[in-house]
């Protein structure tokens, strides 16, 4: 037996104020010159790393920014030591330990790499992970990176999805991202009851296109504790052909649910997004990530942005966000 | 002041929005007390479905919580149900106590309607309605294993089908309707949706009649469809539909008819009265979806205030609340006369749009996968504009309204660079325009620069457009034909990829082949109903909305209206037993014109319509079938007598006739197909100007095709010589099934032999496997098809009615 639907009014699946979060830093690559430079980070106070990133650049293939792009996939790295990581000593001086790199295709053309960074200990729960196809035509966990949540972990590398089942499957079915509110119970896998046990709730997954077949689906995991964001954001623009795009889902620790719906159809009173302007804007019309720190355009009290521009071949359709 | 007593019974969506627009307008006159039988009090029941899927949480969906009630000193009586209304004595009372009122709003919303099936009570069948439902879904999506069966493919039960697959439940939809969402959404859109659907793992049974729940130990197990069909579940959700719930109003004496009645002003035939929401019934029309409530509860609010307003039923939209599935519908999308379509598809992306026009207004319209003008769609329905001046670019949207001089033309010069052109292989606007300018100056080039329009081909004609955008007049379009305006693909095209992308209905080529309009047309819809039975045997059935007039009567139409009825003669032999039962039938009906055919056989002209299911069942109690001498399949096998009786036969031709059509009969083909078999090379049966035309030799067989002797004249040529009448039939099968895999519709074999040349047939033809293969086929084919069109029509007989007009010919 699982546990119903609680009554409560408020929002019981959104994780509780923290000051710790899942994620230290995170970076927006792009390419120039046929290198991969620095343009947006997030560093979370890490002023050392942030000065080693920006005085480097990653080559096709090179380093963790240019693996994702020569390999076209998400890339999941854990232990920085001897690998092809380039700022391992950069890293270990902030207490970095883990990374994800997120690829940004428009069709065949690399608009950017995403990379986020994570330090290592005992406390932070959470998780990203990237699932892929297998033989059977069922979704894997190609690579995932979890904190301290190693039976999680474990459980995640024995599951397999088809299509349209759990988050995975269902981002892959839908080629839509997905907020999930609470991922821990009413579920039929064995994943739900391990996500329940490791405080995680929310999920926020993507698909991640790239100039091959193979799909990638993107997921981030977030638990009470250490929560990846207080405040997450899917954005619909496929309407971006008049430069605007709609809230279609949304919550946030502070204000509570973000989305509207008049139960129409129209969605005539959701939250638009118009390119340039705000946070968001500036994604839809540059069609890049954007690692925000401070600075106007930001959600009261809250104090860094990430948004990620998911696109369908050569067409941007949404934008996750996330903010803390 | 003296604040008066409201009482509300039901604390749904309609009346919650009523209490606001009250309190926004009276904060301080009202004291409310507020029934509602489900112990909470209003919360947002379409967003249900989200919460089921885990993409919502219900925290997240209550509208008004405790707060809010406190705030507007509402006196909550939740979990109680109200067990009477004294209208006399203006009172209400509820399983706690009763209480007064001035006014009484009833907003008792509907009630889940349960098909009555045996099992309908067993444990595990439920509604789909409130949050109950919604916990026990999850509940049961949460046991390992575990299958659900949703009865309804309409808005609910589909939405509730996503969710549990979402929860990880093997999922199967059973609809009654031949497309889902059949209220909101036509058959193209319902293709698109049930393949969105499949593709995530649920299964879809359409035109599927439930007969019966099985259950084990009390708990449902089954269910049993009318085609005895078993679907294992452990949980099986019922969304057929609601009514209102109007016991409480009828008990108390109000009128009620669907459901309770209520004027313009909501208020029922008691002037202390209101009701708004899913019960009522306004103007003979009922509600179940949000808008009109919300604007039922504004017009009772002011109502209650002593405001002037009237309800008026406006035009509704529709959308399915399931991540990924993107459709709206709106307006009217029905036929009608005076109707007018304009219908657009991507099918690299899956998308289809409809817009129904009507005396230049924009009446309906039907979106699948790009909904993003909706919104302004739906705004013209509601404002009913002329949209004469933009009606060549409208489908296009707001993004494209370039004033009168507007052309598509311009739509696609005005395609940002990075638009999407071929889907298949991920080509834009940009790539091409650039291999345009780099050289590319024809489709063929662009095509094997940037590989556009070069896998399924579909976006041939955007290509094209590119191309005339780009070149301007030194752009000559190729000239391959199209088999109509319907499309941009060849006979030959739509026939490749029928069989390459295994489309398996009419709604799967018109979307994955980008028909611009909704349904085919005279022209192409025979063609795609032929090509498509043709491939796809037992996954395909005839549709006879798609035949000609003939052949949907299986009779020939005469220019009176009548009908000629021609039996078969198996090789043209009778015997006078059949002979006796077509006189009777003939004198039976007053048959005008007997006639003998070229065909040997005997043609009864002047029948009339209402007498042909009788006459068929006449013919058929002696064995007569019909000869489909009305079809685009085989017609007749004539023979000689042959060695029976002839001296200069050769072999047992009118043997062989018999059997060619006893294997061949009721076969369709692209044209009509006419055979003959003569015994010696005198050629009796003149077997050298049919189609298949067998001259049997002293040595065996000689097996010719391709003859001709009607607009064109034109002798049969040798496909092969044979020893065995066995050899001669297999041949002869073969080329058939060759011919109904490969032939242009409507082309004749001589003309299509013309085209793919008689050595490609030939050669075909020369492997012993591929011989063997076409037979095999065409056996599997006749396993559906070889049987008496009116022997079944004969069945009907006592239900049989004639059209209004028999000569209507639609599928022309």
């Amino acid at each position: 037996m699982t546990a119903p639907v609680k009554e409560s009014p408020a929002m019981d699946a959104i994780p509780e104020t923290t000051s710790d979060t899942f994620i230290q830093v995170c970076e927006v690559w792009v390419p120039e010159n046929d290198r991969l430079v620095l343009a947006d980070g997030n560093y979370n106070g890490l002023a050392a790393f942030e000065e080693t990133s920006r005085k480097t650049s990653f080559a096709k293939g090179e380093g963790l920014p240019g693996k994702a792009w020569d390999e076209a996939r998400p890339v999941v790295l854990k232990g920085f030591d001897g690998s092809y990581f380039r700022r391992i000593e950069a890293a270990k001086e902030a207490g970095l330990t883990s990374a994800v790199a997120v690829p940004v295709f428009a069709g065949a053309t690399l608009r950017a790499v995403l990379v986020v960074l994570c330090g290592d200990d005992d406390t932070r729960i959470g998780a990203i992970e990237v699932w892929t196809e297998d033989r059977s035509g069922m979704l894997m966990l190609d690579d995932g990176y979890y904190g301290a949540a190693e039976e999680f972990a474990f459980v995640s590398q024995h599951t397999h999805f088809p299509k349209g089942q759990g988050l995975p499957g269902g981002v892959w079915a839908a080629q839509a991202p997905i907020l999930m509110r609470d991922l821990g119970s009413g579920y039929r896998f064995i994943r739900a009851s391990a996500a329940g046990k490791a405080g995680l709730t929310t999920g926020l997954g993507l698909p991640v296109s790239t100039p091959t077949l193979q799909p990638y689906v993107l997921t981030l995991l977030s638990a009470r504790g250490t929560p990846i964001a207080r405040r997450f954001e899917i954005w619909d623009a496929r309407a971006a052909r008049d430069g605007r795009a709609i809230l279609s889902d949304g919550i946030c620790e502070r204000e509570g649910p973000l989305w509207r719906d008049d139960g129409d159809g129209t969605r005539g009173e959701a939250p638009t997004a118009v390119a340039w302007k705000g946070m968001v804007g500036q994604v839809l019309g540059s069609g890049l990530p954007v690692a925000a720190q401070g600075g106007s355009g930001l959600p009261a009290d809250y104090t860094s942005f990430v948004g990620l521009p998911v696109y369908r071949g050569e067409t941007l359709t949404h934008i996750v966000a996330w903010y803390n | 002041m003296t604040r008066k007593k409201l009482v509300v019974i039901g604390a749904g969506m309609a009346s919650g929005r009523a209490l606001e627009h009250l309190f926004d307008a009276d904060p301080d006159g009202w004291d409310v007390t507020l029934f509602n039988a489900e112990p909470r009090g209003n919360y947002n029941r379409i967003m249900l479905s989200p919460v089921l899927s885990g993409e919502k949480s219900y925290g997240e969906i209550v509208i008004h919580d405790d707060d809010w009630y406190a705030d507007h000193r509402v006196t909550c009586r939740f979990g109680e149900r109200v067990l009477a209304v004294d209208r006399a004595a203006r009172t209400v009372t509820g399983e706690t106590g009763t209480v007064a009122y001035d006014k009484l709003l009833i907003a008792t919303g509907s009630n889940p309607f349960m098909i009555p099936l045996p099992g309908h009570d067993l444990d595990g069948v439920i509604a789909y309605r409130d949050l109950e439902d919604t916990n026990r879904m999850i509940d049961a999506a949460a046991t390992p294993g575990a299958r659900a069966v949703v009865i309804g493919g309409g808005l609910l039960g589909l939405e509730a089908a996503a969710g549990l697959r979402l929860r990880g439940m093997e999922v199967t939809v059973v609809h009654l309707m031949g497309h889902l969402m059949d209220r909101q959404l036509d058959e193209a859109a319902g293709y698109l949706l049930r393949k969105d659907l499949e593709g995530r793992g649920i299964d879809v049974r359409v035109s599927a009649n439930s007969k019966e729940i099985l259950g084990e130990n009390g708990k449902v197990k089954a269910l049993v469809l009318e085609d005895g069909t078993e679907l294992p579940c452990d949980l099986l959700v019922m969304a057929v539909g609601i009514r209102p719930n109007t016991a409480l109003a009828a008990e108390a004496g109000l009128a009620v008819g669907r459901g309770i009645h209520v004027d313009d002003q909501m208020i029922t035939s008691d002037e202390h009265i209101l009701s708004v929401g899913e019960c009522i019934e306004h103007d003979g029309a009922v509600f179940g979806l949000v808008a009109p409530l919300y604007d039922q509860a504004k017009v009772a609010a002011a109502t209650l205030t002593g405001t002037e307003a009237a309800f008026k039923p406006r035009e509704l939209s529709t959308k399915l609340k399931v991540t990924g599935c993107d459709l709206f519908s709106a307006g009217d999308f029905a036929e009608g006369d005076g109707r007018e379509d304009i219908v657009y598809r991507d099918p690299a992306r899956g998308v289809y749009k409809r817009l129904v026009i009507e005396a230049d207004r924009l009446i309906g319209a039907v979106m699948y996968g790009d909904t993003a003008d909706s919104n302004w769609f739906f705004g013209l329905i509601q404002s009913g504009e002329d949209i004469s001046a933009m009606r060549e670019t409208l489908i296009f949207g707001p993004a494209y309204q370039g004033g009168p001089d507007a052309d598509p033309l311009s739509a696609v010069a005005a395609l940002p660079r990075d638009a999407e052109i071929c889907g298949c292989n991920g080509i834009c606007k940009g790539t091409i325009t650039d291999a345009i300018a780099g050289g590319a100056t024809d489709l063929g080039a662009v095509r094997a620069q940037t590989k556009a329009s070069a896998s399924c081909g579909t976006c041939t004609g955007l290509v094209e457009q590119l191309l005339q955008v780009t070149l301007g007049d030194d752009f000559e379009a190729p000239t391959a034909q199209p088999i109509c305006a319907c499309c941009d693909l060849s006979h030959e095209d739509v026939r490749r990829l029928i069989k390459g992308r295994e489309l398996k209905s009419q709604e799967a080529v018109w979307q994955e082949l980008g028909w611009k309009t909704r349904n085919g047309c005279h022209v192409c819809r025979p063609a795609v109903n032929f090509y498509l039975l043709a491939d796809w045997p037992l996954e395909y059935r005839d549709d006879p909305q798609s035949r000609f007039v003939n052949e949907r009567k299986h009779a020939n139409i005469q220019k009176d209206g009548t009908f000629s009825v021609v039996p078969r003669m198996w090789g043209g032999i009778t015997s006078a037993a059949e002979l006796r039962a077509i006189a009777d039938a003939a004198e039976k009906y007053n048959v005008p014109t007997v006639k003998v055919t070229g065909g040997q056989r005997i043609d009864l002209l002047g029948v009339r319509g209402e007498d042909l299911p009788a006459i068929w069942d006449d013919l058929g109690k002696a064995g007569l079938v019909s000869g489909h001498a009305y079809s685009k399949g085989l017609r007749t096998v004539k023979t000689c007598v042959g060695t029976d009786h002839c001296r200069f036969g050769t072999q047992d031709s009118t043997g062989l006739g018999i059997k060619l059509e006893q294997i061949l009969w009721g076969s369709w083909t692209p044209h009509k197909v006419k055979l003959a078999v003569s015994g010696c090379p005198r050629n009796c049966a003149e077997a050298t100007c049919k189609d298949v035309g067998i001259v049997c030799v002293d040595s065996g067989y000689q097996v010719g095709i391709g003859g001709a002797a009607g607009m064109d004249v034109k002798e049969t040529e040798r496909l092969v010589d044979v020893a065995t009448e066995a050899e001669a039939i297999e041949w002869t099968t073969a080329f058939i099934q060759l011919y109904r895999e490969n032939a242009k519709y409507l082309d004749r074999p001589y003309k299509w032999i013309a085209k793919v040349g008689l050595d490609w047939v030939k050669e075909t033809l020369a492997s012993a496997d591929e011989r063997a293969r076409l037979v095999e086929a065409f056996e599997l084919s006749q396993s559906i098809y070889r049987k008496d069109p009116w022997a079944e029509h004969a069945k009907q007989a006592e239900r049989y009615q004639p059209l209004a007009d028999l000569t209507l010919e639609a599928a022309e």
